[in-house]
């Protein structure tokens, strides 16, 4: 595919040509008061004209996943008896994300696994979202001491997955296309072929963050070298994972989580009469009602069990499942957790454990 | 992005089907069976589980207690124990509508079943989904050595189908074996919980052939632990034993992640699991 070069003057350029499509929603960098400063600053909002020429692309991803774009948190499913309701308008009409890192890609190509690939059941809902999106993504130009995409086989630039993908250079982007409505818009910019020394600059780029990320990481390497059969092998016994012991169930790791994805369905009145409404709400596993039976049975009744239950959905039931581990390595559940649980170090730990006893 | 999604006509995986009830039987004074007149034929296995829908106030799974095929009428057993239940018991009438989502599911493997005994032990509200596997089971007798019905209730009152046992006993290659928890003035048969049927003793007493036969279980967590430890001592072998297993579930087909055991989905790849598969896998009995 071709790489061309953005001048960073152009950018509002392809900014309103993508507003031609539809909505969009952009990640971008703005002011916080100060107490938030650990956090990035950086937040999904919608990029309406008025903003278009002071836009420029973070760095670094957004504090808001892009899950909501597909499932949102309340979304209606159903309205009965109307069989033949369905929420998602005809039309054209594209949601545009601008500014999704790798791991935003990635966690799309998880969540199509569950909602869209399944043979039997696809969500038509999900499907219709998914499809109405454009996706631009952007090349990491920094990391966190949190992003461990590395350890998941993710790079801190895309590969695929994305519509355009910008990599920010010296005085603007190199641009590329990941798809024919990409070309389309691309053709639109009539832009210039990008020049040798502009590519290896970006290639140069992507290897400075990649490297920062393999050392923030290299710590837990072992640990994350096959996480399938160190979660199913140390989860009988809560001994390795003690560093659980501070989860306080907030929910606040599923719900920033591009990829968690648990949901309940709710029923209530509608406003007509003999009419319902079935809503999907997001849940969380964290939640000890999640799995609560009749007569208090619960298969997950330990809070330890519900903390544990995360990794090995995560890391073991998933991959059985679909092959594929369910977490993209974007830190956000490090960053928001309120018991102060890093991920890496609670696999670590296992790992420490499984070792001691094999 | 362009997606190929495999299904272009949208159906909606979350919509419920309307369904008119047309009888209620009490079976036991928080039990009762529902029989339901469905608004398009549907076709179900036995073993494979429907969501009910109380409309407006929300879903919950069962397993039809009738005989599986293509009907366009079916019954559900079911037991008062919360919302959606104490709803049905307390305020739904005949001729009211209900919806149903479904059939989800595997579903008893059937074939399996050809020349061999089949032990179906139940306790409880857990006799409504074997029943229908009962039927299933009657509808092939030929190919099927044998049929040992087990089934345990607190007490006499607290019994399914009670009108039934007569019927299912008089049939060739099939014994009926009831107990009761605690012993009972009205009561003249085996007293003990469901397990004391699958004794050494009684088994022989019922000529069961341990090495040829499956096992099909359904009733309270607990009282499968008991029973799956109990087949296992008298010789039977993980793999011919199935359980219904039971877990909470909320979208039946595979999305809402909770219904799970080790890898497996209970509504996508259960809810009956044969033992063998799921035994070393954390959390089995809760
Ligand atoms: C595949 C399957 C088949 C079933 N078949 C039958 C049947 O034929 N007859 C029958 O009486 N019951 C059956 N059950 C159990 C039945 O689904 C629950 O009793 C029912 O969900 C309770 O709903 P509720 O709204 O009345 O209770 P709620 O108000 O939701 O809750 C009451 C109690 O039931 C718990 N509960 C919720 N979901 C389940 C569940 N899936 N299993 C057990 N407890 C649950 C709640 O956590 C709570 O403790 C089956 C369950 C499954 C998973
Ligand atoms: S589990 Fe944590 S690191 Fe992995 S995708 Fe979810 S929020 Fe990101
Ligand atoms: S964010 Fe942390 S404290 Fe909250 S539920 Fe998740 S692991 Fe537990």
């Amino acid at each position: 595919m071709n790489i061309y070069f953005l001048d960073d003057s152009k950018l509002s350029g392809l900014m309103r040509i993508l507003l031609g499509y539809g909505r969009v929603f952009a990640s971008t960098e703005r002011e916080v008061a100060s107490n938030r400063n650990s956090q990035s600053g950086i937040f999904v909002r919608e990029l309406t004209k008025e903003y278009l020429n002071s836009y420029r692309i973070p760095g670094f991803r957004a504090f808001d996943n892009f899950k909501s774009f597909v499932l949102p948190a309340r979304a209606k499913v159903a309205d009965y008896p109307d069989e033949k309701w369905i929420d998602i308008k005809k039309g054209k009409d594209k949601t545009i994300l601008v500014g999704l890192k790798a791991c935003d890609l990635a966690s799309f190509a998880i969540l199509d696994k569950v909602f869209l690939d399944d043979a039997d059941f696809v969500d038509p809902f999900y499907k219709k979202r998914r499809e109405s999106l454009i996706l631009v993504s952007s090349d990491c130009t920094y990391s966190s001491d949190n992003c461990f995409c590395n350890l998941l086989g993710n790079y801190p630039y895309a590969l695929k997955g994305f519509d355009i993908n910008l990599s920010e250079i010296d005085g603007g982007y190199l641009i590329e296309s990941g798809s024919s409505l990409g070309n389309k818009v691309l053709e639109g910019l009539s832009l210039p072929d990008a020049k040798e020394n502009q590519i290896s600059e970006r290639d140069k780029k992507r290897k400075k963050v990649l490297e920062k990320l393999q050392k923030t990481n290299s710590e837990f390497e072992k640990a994350f070298s096959g996480p399938d059969i160190l979660v199913s092998g140390a989860f009988d016994s809560d001994a390795g994972w003690d560093l659980g012991s501070t989860c306080v169930s907030c929910s606040a790791c599923t719900n920033v989580c591009p990829v968690c994805y648990c949901f309940t369905l709710f029923d209530r009145e509608g406003k007509k009469k003999e009419q319902y409404e079935r809503y999907m709400v997001w849940d969380s596993c964290q939640f000890k009602g999640f799995s609560q039976m009749a007569g208090g049975m619960n298969p997950r009744f330990s809070k330890m069990d519900q903390f544990k239950n995360r990794y090995y959905h995560k890391f073991f039931r998933f991959f059985k499942r679909y092959n594929i581990y369910k977490c993209t390595g974007c830190g956000r559940c490090i960053d928001n957790c309120l018991g102060d649980i890093d991920m890496r170090e609670v696999l670590s730990g296992a790992y420490a454990y499984s070792g001691k006893n094999k | 992005m362009l997606i190929l999604g495999r299904i272009n006509n949208m159906e909606n995986i979350y919509y419920p089907r309307q369904a008119t009830l047309k009888n209620i039987k009490e079976e036991t004074p928080t039990i009762k069976t529902y029989r339901f007149k469905l608004d398009k034929k549907l076709k179900f296995k036995a073993g494979q589980f429907m969501q009910l829908t109380v409309p407006g106030i929300g879903e919950a799974p069962f397993t039809p207690s009738s005989a599986p095929g293509d009907v366009g009428e079916m019954e559900i057993t079911i037991m008062k124990t919360g919302k959606v239940t104490d709803k049905l018991h307390d305020e739904v009438k005949v001729g009211d509508t209900i919806a149903l989502r479904g059939p989800f599911g595997k579903g008893y493997p059937m074939d399996k079943f050809d020349g061999k005994e089949v032990l179906v032990v139940g306790g409880g509200v857990g006799l409504a989904p074997l029943r229908a596997l009962i039927y299933a089971l009657f509808d092939k007798i030929e190919k099927i050595k044998k049929i040992h019905i087990c089934y345990g209730a607190k007490s006499p009152a607290d019994q399914c189908f009670k009108d039934e046992y007569k019927e299912w006993e008089s049939r060739k290659k099939v014994s009926v074996n009831l107990t009761i928890d605690k012993p009972h003035p009205d009561w003249k048969g085996r007293v003990g919980l469901v397990t004391c049927l699958l004794e050494k003793d009684y088994l022989k007493k019922m000529n069961a052939d341990i090495a040829n036969s499956y096992v099909v279980s359904c009733g309270p967590e607990v009282m499968l632990k008991f029973v799956t430890f109990k087949l296992l001592d008298v010789g039977f072998k993980p793999e011919q034993i199935y359980l219904s297993m039971n877990r909470r579930m909320s979208c039946g087909v595979g999305k809402c992640a909770r219904c799970n055991i080790g890898p497996y989905y209970l509504c996508k790849d259960g809810p009956d699991m044969c033992y063998a598969d799921i035994k070393d896998y954390p959390n089995v009995f809760g």
